[in-house]
């Protein structure tokens, strides 16, 4: 259960989020989507402390931080119980794919080498990348790196993990083989919190959908209430533009 | 100098000066030993941005940058000693090498500051942030993800820099050391056959540059493995090395040398 309260944060004097709540239940995959700005990336990149949260709480089942003098220690215990894929993949791009995988084990989890690697191998070959351990990010396609990058986020057990738009760098060919990955750990009852602009994807992974705007919830509930009869009149203009087609007419 | 041009000269200085090579190695590594810790430490507060260090940092760079060498060697050597007798430190039976190291050792470290902070910023945000995404500490991030790979990227800078000290060092002959360029101006004071020596001097400093750069060479295709877009499978056979040689400018341009 990881519990997200009155988060609040400012860059300089603008107010990006005004007091995000947000109850993310074990084994719920949360999408959250919204309009470019809306502050959803910033609001993942708190929960990991990428990004400085002005004020609020988070809590992860008994653990919990407060943002408004969060102590190192804490940072980095939070730290630990996620794990993220970037919208850039963010591979280290001097190790190779097997590698990327191994180093959070070994150098964080203090994992012995040898079962650093068994289990790295094994993620690898979940995401379909058996054949490219030894391969460096430079030598493989988008695709295949932000595949890399799952099984990193995988490999380290986390309590949730955090996905930043993780399609949105990537050729529209490409788009499948990542969500495809996404689906399939999806099921196996990981907590995953999405921030995505695919809507279709969103409403067919997610269990919980959250629309946000300005810096605040607008609306949020089972993706069939939102996508079909949201209460909300932003949410309803905001998702015509992906359920119907009249939005294409000029 | 009206002696005759006497090629026999060039051989036999040449092999005179062999032996200076030593010295002027040796002004060469212990610089580049003091400029890399100076470096360091003058890039930190400027990568950091720490207040007042920052400034200094940057006051120290543009000075040891912006005069010649050959009088920051002047005054290292001559002033310095009268500041330290201020505060009663007494310096005089401290060998002239040390202080030649000392100022070469500065004036490199000037450059190396820009290098280092040049190379660390080369290695992009992202990839510290999935650092720290996967748990490492500030210091686990720098010394596993940052670190090697800025050393990457800055070997061409590297060997520039250690190049240049090199030749640099035929200047110290001006405070009387006996390196390399001192040995062939006192071969000639005897002979008078100065082109010859001057010729032997230039082959020796040639030679020395090219393996050094050589060495280099070497090195950043070593640690810049990872940026090679070609694949394992298809490596050309022993005979047409050549082939993947050619493509070295190419990757250090594109990757090594990008932002630095």
């Amino acid at each position: 259960m990881i519990h997200l309260k009155r988060i609040t944060k400012s860059f300089g004097r603008n107010e990006v989020l005004k007091g995000i709540d947000l109850t993310i239940r074990k084994g719920e995959v949360v999408a959250i989507v919204g309009p470019s700005g809306s502050g959803k990336t910033t609001l993942l990149r708190c929960i990991n402390y990428l990004e400085k949260p002005s004020d609020g709480e988070i809590s992860i089942d008994e653990f919990s931080v407060h943002f408004k003098k969060p102590h190192k220690k804490d940072i980095h215990a939070l730290r630990q119980k996620s794990a993220m894929v970037f919208q850039q993949y963010n591979l280290f791009r001097h190790k190779t794919a097997l590698e990327n995988v191994m180093e959070g084990l070994v150098v964080v989890q203090k994992i012995p080498k040898e079962e650093a690697r068994k289990r790295s191998v094994e993620l690898l070959e979940k995401v379909g990348l058996g054949d490219k351990l030894d391969s460096y990010p430079s030598q493989l396609s988008g695709g295949q790196q932000q595949r890399v990058g799952i099984a990193r986020a995988l490999a380290l057990n986390p309590e949730v993990i955090l996905f930043d738009e993780p399609t949105s760098a990537l050729d529209p060919e490409l788009v499948g083989e990542v969500l495809g990955v996404i689906r399939k750990i999806a099921k196996e009852g990981i907590t995953m919190i999405i921030v995505t602009h695919e809507m279709a994807f969103a409403q067919d992974v997610a269990n919980h959908v959250v629309f946000m705007e300005g810096g605040v919830i607008v609306e949020e509930g089972p993706p069939n209430v939102i996508f079909n009869v949201p209460k909300e009149e932003r949410t309803k203009q905001f998702l015509a533009r992906y359920t119907s087609e009249s939005a294409y007419s000029i | 100098m009206g002696t005759p041009f006497d090629i026999a000269y060039v051989y036999e200085y040449f092999l005179k000066l062999l032996p200076f090579i030593r010295i002027s190695l040796l002004i060469v590594f212990g610089s580049i030993v003091v400029g890399m810790g100076v470096g360091l430490l003058v890039a930190l507060p400027r990568l950091y941005k720490v207040p007042v260090l920052q400034r200094f940092s940057q006051v120290y760079a543009s000075f040891f940058r912006g005069t010649p060498i050959l009088i920051q060697l002047f005054l290292i050597y001559y002033l310095l000693p009268e500041l330290l007798k201020l505060v009663s430190i007494d310096v005089t039976k401290v060998p002239v090498l040390i202080f030649v190291i000392l100022a070469y050792g500065l004036h490199s470290g000037a450059y190396f500051s820009e290098g280092i902070r040049a190379a660390v910023s080369a290695v992009d945000r992202g990839q510290v942030e999935a650092a720290y995404a996967v748990g490492m500490t500030g210091y686990q991030a720098f010394t596993r993800i940052v670190f090697p790979q800025a050393l990457a990227i800055s070997i061409p800078i590297l060997a520039n820099l250690i190049i240049a000290t090199l030749k640099d060092t035929s200047l110290a002959f001006t405070l009387g050391v006996m390196e390399l360029t001192g040995k062939a101006q006192t071969l000639f004071t005897v002979s008078r056959h100065m082109l010859e020596s001057y010729l032997a001097l230039a082959i020796v400093y040639f030679i020395l540059s090219f393996f050094l750069e050589k060495m280099f060479n070497f090195a950043e295709r070593r640690l810049l493995k990872h940026e090679a877009p070609i694949a394992k499978e298809d490596k050309v056979p022993m005979g047409r090395k050549w082939l993947n040689r050619t493509l070295d400018p190419d990757i250090a341009l594109s990757k090594g040398g990008a932002g630095v």
